[in-house]
């Protein structure tokens, strides 16, 4: 869009004549090659696609569940905000609740937009601005993201630039509403957080791609190659290097130097988090260890030689943590600089030998070309005499500590999952550490149990200590991210999906806060998959899937294939891989409807809301992060489901099945309003119970625009998982009835009874829209 | 209708379970057995004795754990509605049936089937297939309300399964043969498919006996089954109407339908053709015939092929200028079967225009592809490029190369336009220069472009004719 040109000539020969110091400066070039005509909205400002988002939080209305009845962010206050009171600077308490959740939206936009950033221009200065811009064979439609919201085809390196250009100046915009004495209305606030959750995909987009084009990734692969994975596969005969964070740069740096100097036999690296699924998506001896959870667990166990940290969702007191074990610490992102000194400009042999010898616990080093030399040398000097060293403490020193518990209470109190550590600590007193091999399965490494200890336990390690042998057993097989999803497969799935034989795409993506080392989250993926719904995650989740074997010891991924189609568990990449995952459902519109993707955000947002039965789930979420990546689905009109910790993001957007005005959609081939069931029922919900979200998973797949065979098998699974989980035949199923062959035919008794019980009445099915100007007769009608 | 006296579930929701080896009772039909089958006949009204299940030979509660065994399943029905020409529409509801079954698998049809019990299920008390009867009985009836007398013969006898599978071999023959003999001409009704207006919305399938669904999922048949069963549904009769063009394949009923479901739309379709008024194409057709023009013949390629054809592009970029619902001259949405049909893309010349293909339909339905062209025809193994194609169709004689003449002489009569560069004229306010000599080439429009030049000499060259 904003591309710039300047062109000087000392002399040009044209055939209007000879120019002589001929300089042309021209502010835009537009592309026009590209016969998509411009839709309305190309690169929206923050209230452009405002009466879009109306529209959805009319229908699902924002739900707020304060955490804090108070506002202290000005002088004025603080704020008493409960009841119908309004702060100093006339907020009332639904506004400020908005605008919380907008600051934090923006929070998680901008870790990833300035990830996005921060790659653009290291592979700009890496690899020049005209680097092509690839996503794989069979994408025709490239960058779905970029081309609807932009009017964009980011082709190469510079475009890339351009469009975080866009991205850095809404985040401006939508970041400055959230000071005080801006935004006043609730609705607004969170117009604003779908805006912004709009640009968090964007810069995913354009991170992912960024990276996939130049770094070696796989393309848009299905067959993604098989990678180890767990902390038994780490072989601690070889100096271990541990990588933590979400950018590939500094650990590319890392696995090249070892690959260059064939060192892979005598070191591993591993990662964790994203920067896991980006280090082995380019190179395949490289091993994921687990999930940001998994961070103080293996720190503790002395494994890791060095801990080399990027940047998001690194544990802030890795260096005083790494201290403890003697591992030095390498931070490499100015976001993430940690306290340690800055080493940047040393020469490298003089900072590894600070390192080896323990003079500096760590150093931040941003040139990202010494980190791959100085990570795996400083592993390797110091290598030989930590493995001599034991980290963790004896058993009988755990039991002999133990007896001094003054039974406070203080850990439980303190433990998010409610684990009763005290219990572990006092059975830990007589020599059984079952109890603390229990906790140990349900932690998720937060160590708020310590902090609130007073006999200053090290609980966390006590648990892990006493449980290594589950160690030895994290031994699993995981496919690594394959990028985006094919046009050819698209469409494949294209025809299933309409005739509803599959009957939804489901996605389990963020963050790893569950108990239970995430079994949660692959045994609903594999619930899913097994009824044939496509399954695709990212990300922790990923992880976390992949981290549980079958009784043939494969993973979900060795088992189930990587190619998007019924019955599939793909891993689409790391968390900017997630902008695939929407990509794929705006590639079904624009693949099945020929509709245009170019600046064409509302229509295609409506077409996904009232067709594609997608569901995002997030069981862990924890982070600003997912607020921002929910926030994305939820401007594309798809539901997202999260765990029990998710209701502490404050709000849920709840649609009401009791209200029939809310279910109105037009017919687009008549114009005339027509009542639809409610579905997808919820925008965004916060379920207690695996239970209760494998029902919700179901039902949230329903949308107005079913097939009747479609309808058929989504209630089918609906009511199976219902009375499976909740113990009885759903109460409201006949509400999604429209005419008779919607019903399950293997239900059809009980339906029909419940349908009469209701004075049920046949409808027609509509061609669905929210939107006016969809109608065929432009709404006039 | 209920499945509760039944001792294991039955739903949709095991429609894709798959069941395992190890995890198997018993194993019905299959690769290890020689003969195996399931037949749909339609008998009258009086030939059923109505919801009979009979059992010929050991059942399952009589079989070894982990056995192998032949196996038939015969469904006889009767209706007012029953034809034998619906036979194969029912037969095919078999294998979706008892795929309802919970821990039961059923791969393939006709005389391919492959049926598993898992031993959970039997432990579970499905015992014998008087329960796998009572399923399929009911299931028929239920969903296909012009069944109204059903009966159900299991054969695992391996003596009993080889007498009855010649008859059953000549029934699909006979029903094949039945199915490719039926002509357009003959029939006076089509079959229209709007499922795909949930996503195209001016798409409309037209079925008819030589002319497949374009998902290559739906055929006249299950086109006519569907529309009888379910009268209200998103497949409907067509009456063909009167008949505008035998040959272009253009009737007034069809045209009518068009208008009618595609809002005005779309209101002239010619069936047999991917140039003048072609049919539709939604989004989920099975291939593409795909104009070449400089050779002036169709390419066909299949959603499966991956990578780029002979004119260098993809399946994906030539499906996004097919899709949509449209009618693009050109750019021809079909099924696999169609290239079957003798009414192939006949108004454009049939596959006397077809100048490649990939090799995997190639072989597919090589049988279809006239003799004397089936080495003309070349895939991605003979050429990839357009000038080794015009080279191959030229050194085979492709009756494509034929029509050649005619358009180079029309290039001929072509006088090229002037390169006279001088003849540019200025404007103000927007220049325009076009890059390139082919027609279509890069245009690069300055808006507000200021120029800034320290000096412009203006000098005369010399004298001439340049002046127009």
């Amino acid at each position: 869009m904003k591309k710039k040109a300047y062109i000087k000539a000392d002399e040009a020969e044209t055939s209007m004549g000879v120019f002589k110091g001929l300089e042309v400066r021209i502010g835009q070039i537009i592309d026009d090659e590209w016969d998509e005509p411009m839709g309305p909205t190309p690169m929206p400002g923050p209230t452009t696609l405002r009466s879009w988002d109306h529209k959805l939080l009319t229908k699902y209305t924002a739900s707020y569940m304060p955490y804090c009845q108070v506002c202290c962010l000005c002088t004025m206050g603080k704020c008493d905000l409960s009841g119908d009171k309004r702060g100093a600077c006339g907020l009332d308490m639904r506004g400020q609740q908005g605008r919380i959740v907008l600051a934090a939206a923006n929070i998680g936009c901008s870790a990833h937009l300035a990830h996005s950033r921060h790659l653009i221009d290291y592979l700009i200065e890496e690899y020049g601005p005209r680097t092509r811009l690839i996503q794989g064979p069979g994408t025709e439609i490239h960058a779905p993201v970029s081309r609807l919201v932009t009017g964009m085809r980011p082709r190469t390196l510079e475009d890339a630039s351009i469009i975080l250009d866009y991205c850095e100046t809404q985040l401006a915009h939508t970041l400055s509403a959230t000071s005080t004495g801006q935004e006043g209305s609730w609705m607004d606030f969170e117009s604003k957080v779908f805006h912004v959750g709009m640009i968090d995909q964007l810069s995913m987009e354009i991170a992912d791609l960024a990276q996939v084009s130049t770094l070696g990734m796989p393309q848009a692969d299905p067959d993604a190659p098989l990678v180890e994975s767990g902390i038994g596969m780490i072989d601690t005969n070889k100096a271990v290097i541990l990588t933590i964070g979400h950018n590939i740069i500094p650990a590319a740096s890392i696995t090249d130097y070892v690959t260059e100097k064939g060192l892979y036999d005598q070191v591993e690296v591993g990662g964790m988090c994203c920067t896991a699924w980006d280090m082995t998506r380019r190179d395949q001896k490289a091993k994921v260890i687990g999930p940001i959870s998994w961070q103080l667990r293996y720190v503790r166990s002395g494994q890791a030689d060095v801990v080399v940290v990027d940047e998001q969702c690194v544990r802030t007191d890795i260096v005083s943590e790494a201290k403890k074990v003697s591992t030095p610490v390498i931070s490499t992102s100015d976001k993430a600089v940690m306290g340690l000194p800055d080493r940047s400009d040393d020469p490298v042999d003089s900072i590894i030998e600070e390192l080896v010898s323990g003079k500096i616990p760590g150093a931040y080093i941003s040139d990202h070309h010494k980190v791959g030399i100085i990570a795996t040398r400083v592993a390797l000097a110091v290598k030989p005499a930590r493995r001599r060293k034991r980290f963790f403490p004896s058993a009988k020193k755990i039991q002999q500590l133990a007896q001094d518990c003054k039974k406070c209470m203080e850990c439980v109190r303190a433990c998010p999952n409610d684990q009763n550590v005290q219990e572990a600590v006092l059975a830990a007193q007589t020599g059984n550490m079952e109890l603390l091999r229990e906790v140990y399965n349900n932690c998720i490494g937060c160590v708020r149990c310590e902090s609130a200890c007073p006999n200053d336990y090290a609980l966390h390690s006590w648990m892990a200590a006493v449980s290594q042998d589950s160690f030895k057993n994290e031994t699993h097989v995981v496919r690594t991210g394959r990028g985006a999803v094919q046009d050819t497969e698209i469409r494949r799935v294209g025809q299933p999906i309409v005739f509803g034989e599959i009957p939804g795409i489901v996605a389990h993506v963020g963050c790893a806060n569950y108990p239970g080392g995430g079994k949660d989250v692959h045994d609903m993926a594999e619930e899913f998959a097994k009824r044939r719904f496509i399954i695709v995650t990212s990300g922790c989740a990923a992880i976390s899937a992949g981290h549980v074997k079958d009784e043939n010891g494969q993973s979900i991924y060795e088992r189930r294939s990587g190619e998007f189609d019924a019955g599939c568990v793909v891993n689409m990449g790391s968390c900017v891989a997630n902008s695939h995952i929407a990509g794929a459902a705006i590639k079904i519109a624009a693949i099945f409807a020929k509709r245009n993707l170019r600046g064409n955000y509302a229509e295609i947002a409506d077409y996904i809301h009232n067709r594609v039965g997608a569901v995002g789930i997030s069981w862990g979420a924890m982070s600003q992060k997912a607020v921002a990546i929910a926030a994305g689905f939820w401007r594309l009109g798809v539901p997202v489901i999260v765990g029990p910790h998710g209701s502490k993001y404050r709000r849920m957007f709840l649609g009401r099945a009791d209200r029939d005005r809310d279910w109105i959609v037009y017919d687009a081939r008549t114009g005339e309003r027509m009542y639809t069931a409610p579905g997808p029922e919820h925008l965004f919900y916060a379920a207690e119970t695996v239970a209760e979200a494998n029902v919700l998973t179901a039902k949230l797949c329903i949308r107005p625009n079913d097939t009747a065979k479609g309808r058929s098998i989504k209630l089918s699974h609906y009511v199976d998982l219902h009375e499976r989980y909740m113990g009885f035949f759903p109460e409201d199923v006949w509400k999604y009835i429209r005419r008779n062959n919607d019903i399950p035919i293997t239900l059809k008794d009980k339906i029909l009874a419940q349908m009469k019980e209701n004075k049920w009445k046949e409808r027609p099915i509509p061609d669905p829209t929210m939107l006016k100007e969809q109608i065929f007769t432009g709404g006039e009608k | 209708m209920s499945f509760d006296d039944l001792p294991i579930e039955i739903g949709v929701i095991y429609e894709g379970e798959r069941v395992r080896g190890k995890d198997m009772f018993v194993e019905l039909g299959g690769p290890k057995m020689d003969k195996k089958f399931e037949l749909a006949i339609a008998r009258d009204m009086n030939e059923i004795e109505d919801e009979k299940i009979t059992i010929i030979g050991p059942d399952l509660k009589d079989m070894e754990e982990g056995s192998y065994h032949p196996f038939a399943i015969v469904v006889e029905v009767a209706g007012k509605d029953v034809e034998p020409d619906l036979e194969g529409v029912i037969e095919r509801r078999i294998h979706e049936y008892v795929n309802f079954v919970e821990g039961m698998m059923h791969l393939n049809q006709r005389y391919d089937i492959w049926i598993r019990l898992s031993k959970k299920s039997f432990e579970e008390g499905f015992n014998t297939l008087e329960y796998l009867g009572k399923v399929l009985v009911r299931l028929f009836k239920t969903e296909m309300n012009i069944i109204e007398k059903i009966q159900v013969t299991f054969v695992t006898d391996e003596a009993e399964v080889a007498a009855r599978y010649d008859d059953a071999i000549n029934r699909y023959n006979e029903r094949d043969a039945r199915a490719r003999g039926l002509t357009d001409a003959e029939v006076d009704t089509f079959y229209g498919c709007s499922l795909c207006q949930s996503f195209a919305p001016t798409h409309v399938c037209t079925i008819t006996p030589q002319r497949y669904a374009n998902c290559g999922a739906i055929s006249w048949f299950d086109g006519r089954a569907a529309a009888r069963v379910d009268p209200k549904g998103p497949l409907y009769a067509i009456p063909k109407g009167d008949t505008i063009d035998d040959y272009r394949g253009e009737y007034t009923g069809v045209n009518q339908i068009y208008t009618e479901k595609s809002l005005g739309k779309v209101n002239e379709v010619s069936l047999y053709s991917a140039f003048d008024k072609p049919h539709t194409s939604c989004g989920c057709f099975e291939a593409i015939a795909f104009v070449i023009p400089e050779v002036d013949g169709l390419g066909v390629v299949h959603r499966d092929f991956k990578g780029e054809t002979v004119n260098g592009l993809p399946f994906s970029s030539m499906a996004d200028s097919t899709a949509g619902g449209r009618q693009v001259p050109g750019f021809h949405g079909i099924s696999i079967e169609y290239m079957r049909s003798p009414k192939f893309l006949q108004v454009d010349g049939g596959w006397n225009r077809i100048v490649w293909l990939p090799d995997s339909i190639k072989e597919r339905i090589l049988e279809f592809i006239p003799e004397e062209l089936r080495d003309k025809i070349p895939t991605e193994n003979d050429v990839m490029t357009i000038p080794d194609l015009k080279a191959f169709l030229k050194s085979k004689s492709h009756p494509v190369v034929e029509r050649w003449v005619e358009i180079e002489e029309e290039e001929d009569m072509s006088v090229p336009v002037s390169t006279d560069a001088d003849g540019a004229v200025a404007v103000p306010g927007e220049f325009t220069a076009m890059v390139g000599g082919v027609g279509g080439g890069l245009e690069i429009v300055f808006k507000n472009a200021r120029i800034y030049a320290e000096k412009v000499i203006i000098r005369r060259k010399g004298t001439g004719d340049k002046k127009k």
